[in-house]
């Protein structure tokens, strides 16, 4: 019988598909030896669920508050897939520099998203730094489908049609990184908080159009 | 209607209330104070806490905003009424940051508009890091150089962290102009380069001399003069090396140039 439930296993938690087990009736030796046996498939899918789980919030952005709590389960294999795939998407066109074009848009989303809760933070705002990060990677996914459409159809897109492709997946992923932002923030800080954010999106953005 | 004259004038009003940050601040550093309360933690590890750099962010979106729009004109001198005239850092960092980008964006563009027909377009990336460096120690410098000025005409009302704050303020005019930048025509370039000049050193100027009133005219001057000399020896290194045509070539040369350089030295060859 399978459940979506948090279920303790190790020393952390996760959501997503678990296998129901009478834990009142079997002990701690067996509960570990569990999740080692389980096969491989297993154990990816888990990871797998709840990246696709936290994406379905990037997709379809959340302005209520209270749904946005369920990112607070931070991660940061989510994040780490997205900025590879942004770095190697629009690295692959480009001739001489694709190394420093991966380096660059790798180091800017990391150390970018690492500023802005900083930044937050100094501002006074009650965010726990990986969320944070967790959230601002993870709102990345738009832009990164946009500079996969545009790396991969690349003739059939003039230059005005990438300014809206890239215009409409940069507002998608400031409005979504937005509901979780500024429920952390006083009412009088928020527009100061999400400045870097939109900063942030927007340079990335401008890399799609001209790649 | 009246609410809102009040709110307005409580803006500019210097305030003599600390705020709540402050106050914390306050408390803590009493608590510091006394040998007894500190932990070995407390007493060096200090400086790597958030919480001792939160006093310099202690800002409003009311308080920037109407910050940035002062910066925007020349000629009032009203910058350190604004809130009290208390120094903070998130204005200038950003501003640098935004910046940073706008260069980066039109000198891009500038590139782009450049291209052959049959050419293809590499994003020049080599800039960016190069800039951020330039801008970053400017806004370091610079302040410094102010406040040591200062200084030497005994002057001491005006801390370093608020020749930080001004300073890097000022940087908002450069913003728009950075983006109109990427006009083609020549003239217009030169026009606004000269524009941007005026402005920062005439905000700059301004509101320094709200504080330098009532010293002689000669040390007025000099500080003035100060001022004005390393705003035109900035602008004009903005402008030979970000802004002129024939350096794209240049840096794209001397890369390569490196690039088989190396590779030779590296694999033997004479």
């Amino acid at each position: 019988m399978t459940d979506n439930q948090q279920v303790p296993f190790g020393s952390g938690m996760f959501q997503g598909q678990a296998k129901f087990v009478d834990y009142a009736h079997m002990n701690q030796q067996e509960v570990q030896v569990n999740t080692l046996d389980e096969p491989v498939t297993d154990t990816l899918l888990r990871d797998i669920n709840m990246i696709l789980y936290k994406l379905s919030y990037v997709i379809i952005p959340r302005m209520k508050e209270t749904q946005g709590r369920k990112l607070r389960n931070w991660d940061l294999w989510g994040p780490l897939l997205l900025s590879l795939l942004l770095a190697m998407t629009l690295g692959i066109n480009s001739n001489q520099s694709s190394d420093t074009i991966f380096g660059t848009i790798f180091i800017i989303m990391w150390g970018g998203s690492a500023v802005i809760t900083v930044n937050a933070k100094l501002l006074g705002g009650q965010v726990s730094f990986f969320q944070s990060v967790c959230v601002l990677g993870y709102c990345v996914f738009p832009i990164n489908i946009a500079a996969v459409l545009i790396t991969f159809f690349q003739s059939y897109f003039g230059f005005f049609l990438r300014i809206i492709i890239v215009g409409v997946a940069f507002l998608w992923s400031t409005f979504s990184s937005l509901s979780f932002m500024s429920s952390m923030m006083n009412e009088e800080k928020k527009v100061i908080s999400v400045y870097p954010i939109f900063l942030f999106y927007m340079f990335l953005s401008w890399f799609c159009i001209f790649i | 209607m009246l609410d809102n004259l009040n709110q307005d004038v409580s803006i500019l009003q210097p305030s003599l209330q600390m705020t709540d940050s402050q106050v914390q601040n306050r408390i803590r550093q009493m608590k510091m104070e006394d040998p007894d309360e500190q932990t070995c933690y407390q007493k060096f590890c200090n400086l790597f806490t958030i919480e001792y750099y939160r006093e310099y962010f202690d800002v409003t979106t009311e308080l920037v905003i109407a910050k940035v729009v002062n910066a925007f004109n020349p000629f009032s001198g009203t910058f350190f009424d604004i809130g009290g005239g208390i120094p903070e850092l998130y204005g200038p960092f950003w501003i640098l940051n935004t910046l940073i980008f706008t260069i980066a964006l039109s000198v891009n563009i500038i590139k782009y508009m450049q291209l052959q027909p049959g050419e293809h377009f590499e994003y020049q990336f080599e800039i960016v890091p190069f800039l951020a460096i330039f801008m970053y120690l400017k806004t370091l410098i610079v302040p410094m150089i102010y406040r040591v000025a200062l200084k030497c005409v005994s002057q001491d009302r005006l801390t370093l962290l608020h020749c930080f704050t001004i300073y890097g303020y000022s940087a908002v005019v450069m913003i728009p102009i950075s983006l109109l930048n990427s006009i083609p025509n020549p003239a217009i370039q030169w026009m606004l380069l000269v524009y941007v000049l005026f402005a920062q050193t005439s905000f700059l100027t301004s509101n320094f001399n709200q504080e330098l009133k009532y010293l002689p005219k000669e040390k007025k001057y000099m500080i003035v003069g100060l001022v004005a000399v390393v705003q035109i020896t900035i602008m004009i290194l903005y402008k030979f090396y970000f802004f002129s045509s024939f350096n794209y070539q240049q840096l794209g040369l001397v890369k390569k140039r490196m690039n088989t350089h190396i590779l030779q030295h590296i694999l033997g060859a004479n």
